[in-house]
């Protein structure tokens, strides 16, 4: 909100450099990913177990479902997915474990 | 009420079966159906898929899904079937007609919502194909919606 006028504390600080850096990334190496809930993003309205096409990104590849935190699926759409997850994986389309 | 519940049934029948034995299945389901008055809407048939796991012994098995309008006694009677069939080695009975119900009206909700807030804009309701943005942004252009974004919040 206040970018020029030195506000804040120093989170807000921090904000304003990459804000300035535009296009660099922020430092320490780590890029973090913009998190948006893909079922919001994309309009998906039904989470559909059948569509392993749909559930493949948030299974990684020891067949456990992504977290939350790391797919930035939000709560309701997290709760739709572990149910259409499940489903699936009792018709073996989907895994319950790989190793 | 309860006579016009939708459900999907998923079944795998094992890789030994014939595609004759396939066919069978599938009629002997009809006709359970048929016999409690119910309504098979859409039958599809995948074919043959492998397995994400084993099952048994099979490494594969063919896919068959088949919407059905009709009491929870059908389905579950048409379970209790599928349960004593050997050739089939999986099944899976969901009810879909809620969750229908409940996508359909977040469509149009969606909808209704777009319409009104670009009539108020002075806009037609429905956006022209020229002003859609595109599907997704390409990596380089998502790094610079995330340092906007996060400098707004």
């Amino acid at each position: 909100m206040s970018g020029e006028r030195g506000g804040g504390g120093r989170g807000r600080g921090k904000k304003e450099d990459k804000d300035k850096a535009k296009g660099e990334r922020p430092r320490g190496g780590f890029f973090r990913r913009r998190r948006v809930c893909k079922f919001c993003a994309d309009k998906i309205d039904y989470i559909n177990y059948k569509d392993v096409r749909l559930l493949a990104p948030f299974i990684p590849e020891r067949g456990k479902i992504q977290p939350r935190r790391i797919s930035g699926t939000c709560a309701k759409h997290q709760r739709a997915l572990q149910t259409a997850i499940s489903r699936a994986r009792q018709l073996a389309l989907i895994p319950y474990v790989t190793d | 009420m309860s006579q016009n519940r939708q459900y999907e049934l998923v079944y795998i029948v094992s890789p030994d079966a014939s595609e004759q034995a396939v066919a069978d299945l599938h009629t002997q389901v009809e006709q359970i159906v048929q016999r409690f008055n119910g309504t098979l809407d859409k039958t599809e048939n995948w074919g043959r898929r492998k397995l994400a796991y084993e099952i048994g012994h099979a490494r594969e098995g063919t896919y068959v899904i088949e919407t059905i309008t009709g009491s929870g006694e059908l389905m579950k009677e048409i379970d209790r079937r599928l349960r004593v069939t050997d050739t089939i080695i999986r099944h899976l009975t969901v009810r879909v007609d809620q969750d229908i119900r409940v996508a359909e009206r977040l469509r149009t909700e969606r909808k209704e919502t777009q319409a009104r807030r670009r009539t108020a804009r002075g806009l037609p309701p429905e956006p022209l194909p020229s002003e859609r943005r595109g599907d997704r942004d390409d990596d380089d252009s998502g790094d610079m919606g995330l340092e906007a974004g996060e400098g707004q919040r």
